[in-house]
């Protein structure tokens, strides 16, 4: 029955750039509530382990433990602070407080809203991100000026776990079912994707599931970056950010074309 | 309900097509044959009907009826399954853009965006229509007046009333300078006050040469507000036409209301009636409504024949009283 056929991709045009406005207007009334929501668990992991655990765990693959797993939170904050926006605060906005509806009656895209969505989650990520660098910076983990790059991983992070996050939002029922995107998926990639321990010493065929996911990857790079250590195989965690960044794109757009228009 | 003789008064006035003004109809809305299904279900079953530039269109019908999948047909919010559309020139068709840019709609809900202030709810609408910064906010700021909202341009809209909220949601239609107006039941949920500032303002609107769509299940608000109206149930069209029209033609000019009357004495009165009465009556909750172009002189017969009711009054029809025969009384859900 429904009009949309074929891949709907985000479309990063003027009216984009107005759903962002959207995005950071609204940010800028909640960014207090917001900010303590995603970090205080990644701040409590920081402290708790890296301190705590650290105490007795002194050194991991090398590094002081809390130089391991700090760039790791790094790269689970940008993670956190762009999937919960675009798994509960979306499904409201489609579900409960109908501001994509609203939008859609302008002359607006669904394609544009994901596009706008994007580049807000984009920003996101990098904000997040970079506040939990100063976070690291007093403590003495960023050890090279490597770190500098670190905006443009987590710009493309933002874009990268925003895909199935809207993607969840757009086909969950209720808020109980985005519940379930996050201990089935995102819980277990935050324990498994190396950022409390190196993932050299699992077995191969739990390591090889383990790179199969994205947030390992992103995890990787932060790590190098933070750490000015590169693995040779660093490339490969570029690669693999990039290739799913641009695969997720095309997940959430026809659903959410198809839930506003039909 | 029982509903014995059903003679219409037959006193059939041809439906006019000319436009309010009588100038050669420009249609801004224009449908035929129009159809949606949802799997099996029909909920538009083809309809025509044309909406001209510059008048105030009513869409009646139940809860259920194919009023809102029509609004969002026009609205191209929903892909038509058959039959044509063509809004302000243009097919209609979800992403056609040029139809939307020149679209005002105001949805059932009041949608408004919790974060943002009165203000900045409706400046961000008009900058999704491509206007520039300027001239959103200005044309906020003036919508806002027009809208009796100036005092609340800085507070945020939850702590708006409904009819302000409702307010807010008709000045953000209005962002766009849209030629066409498409209201989904504007005043469903609001106060007497409320419903009359909306109607006022949606008056003035149509002044101004705005072109309004909308649908109601408010009969008083339809008589009120539209020039030309569809009754809609089912998915089907049951009538067309001006208010005053419909009603002269469908249930006369006036009824005879017996509120309390005991059904016994009911059938008394009936057996006075005759073919050339063309009466039909209905019970209208626990008031027996009596229809006829005849009516005086079924009232002097029964006089003559002292059996008039004990209770009764002579009142003016309305586009109730053609709903409720039209659509019939069962309730809707």
């Amino acid at each position: 029955m429904g009009g949309v056929r074929g891949m709907v991709w985000p479309r990063f045009t003027q009216g984009a750039l107005m759903v962002f406005r959207r995005d950071f207007l609204s940010w800028v009334k909640y960014y207090k509530s917001s900010v303590l929501l995603n970090f205080g668990e990644p701040l409590t992991n920081l402290l708790a382990l890296g301190f705590g655990l650290g105490a007795y765990v002194t050194k991991m693959s090398g590094d002081p433990f809390v130089d391991f797993i700090g760039p790791g939170l790094l790269a689970v904050t940008a993670m956190n602070a762009v999937t919960f926006d675009m798994s509960f605060e979306a499904y409201d906005r489609l579900n409960e407080n109908g501001i994509y509806l609203s939008m859609i009656t302008a002359p607006l895209h669904p394609a544009e809203i994901v596009g706008g969505e994007y580049l807000w989650e984009a920003c996101r990520s990098l904000l997040y991100g970079l506040v939990f660098l100063v976070v690291l910076l007093p403590l003495g983990i960023v050890h090279s000026w490597w770190a500098l790059l670190l905006p443009l991983p987590l710009l493309v992070t933002g874009m990268l776990f925003a895909g199935p996050a809207l993607w969840v939002a757009t086909a969950a029922k209720n808020h109980e079912q985005l519940f379930y995107y996050f201990t089935l998926v995102v819980t277990p990639m935050f324990m498994f994707s190396g950022v409390f321990f190196p993932l050299a010493h699992l077995p191969v065929v739990i390591r090889d599931l383990i790179l199969l996911t994205p947030l390992v990857h992103v995890v990787n790079l932060t790590r190098a970056l933070i750490l000015g250590q590169f693995p040779p195989t660093l490339w490969q965690d570029v690669l693999w950010i990039v290739g799913y960044t641009l695969l997720f794109m095309a997940l959430p757009g026809r659903r959410l074309a198809r839930r506003l228009t039909d | 309900m029982s509903r014995m003789t059903t003679n219409a008064p037959a006193n059939s006035t041809v439906m006019s097509t000319e436009t309010p003004t009588g100038a050669s109809p420009l249609a801004v809305v224009s449908a035929r044959g129009l159809t949606k299904r949802f799997g099996s279900f029909e909920a538009v079953a083809g309809i025509d009907f044309d909406v001209y530039e510059g008048e105030c269109f009513g869409l009646l019908g139940p809860n259920g009826a194919g009023k809102s999948t029509t609004i969002r047909m026009i609205c191209c919010l929903a892909a038509l399954t058959a039959g044509s559309l063509t809004v302000l020139g243009e097919p209609a068709a979800p992403g056609q853009r040029t139809i939307k840019a020149q679209l005002g709609v105001v949805s059932q809900e009041d949608y408004l965006d919790p974060a943002l202030t009165v203000r900045e709810n409706i400046e961000i609408h008009g900058r999704f229509y491509g206007l520039s910064p300027e001239v959103a906010t200005l044309r906020a700021a003036e919508l806002l007046a027009f809208m009796q909202l100036e005092g609340k341009t800085h507070e945020q809209v939850r702590s708006l009333s409904g009819g302000m909220r409702r307010r807010l949601v008709i000045a953000r239609a209005l962002m766009g300078k849209p030629r066409l107006l498409v209201l989904d039941e504007p005043t469903t949920g609001l106060d007497p006050q409320a419903r009359i500032l909306v109607w006022r303002k949606l008056r003035e609107l149509k002044a101004e040469g705005v072109t309004v769509l909308l649908t109601t299940h408010y009969m008083d608000e339809a008589q009120r507000l539209c020039d030309r109206l569809v009754i809609i149930d089912h998915g089907r069209i049951l009538e067309s036409g001006r208010p005053r029209e419909l009603i002269l033609r469908l249930v006369g000019a006036e009824c005879l209301e017996c509120p309390d009357i005991a059904p016994a004495l009911v059938d008394g009165l009936m057996a006075t009636l005759r073919p050339e009465d063309q009466a039909w009556h209905e019970w209208q909750s626990d008031s027996w409504v009596l229809f006829s172009p005849n009516l005086s002189s079924i009232l002097d017969r029964w006089a003559a024949a002292d059996l008039a009711p004990p209770l009764s009054y002579r009142r003016p029809t309305g586009l109730e009283d053609v709903f409720l025969r039209l659509t019939g009384r069962e309730l809707r859900d």
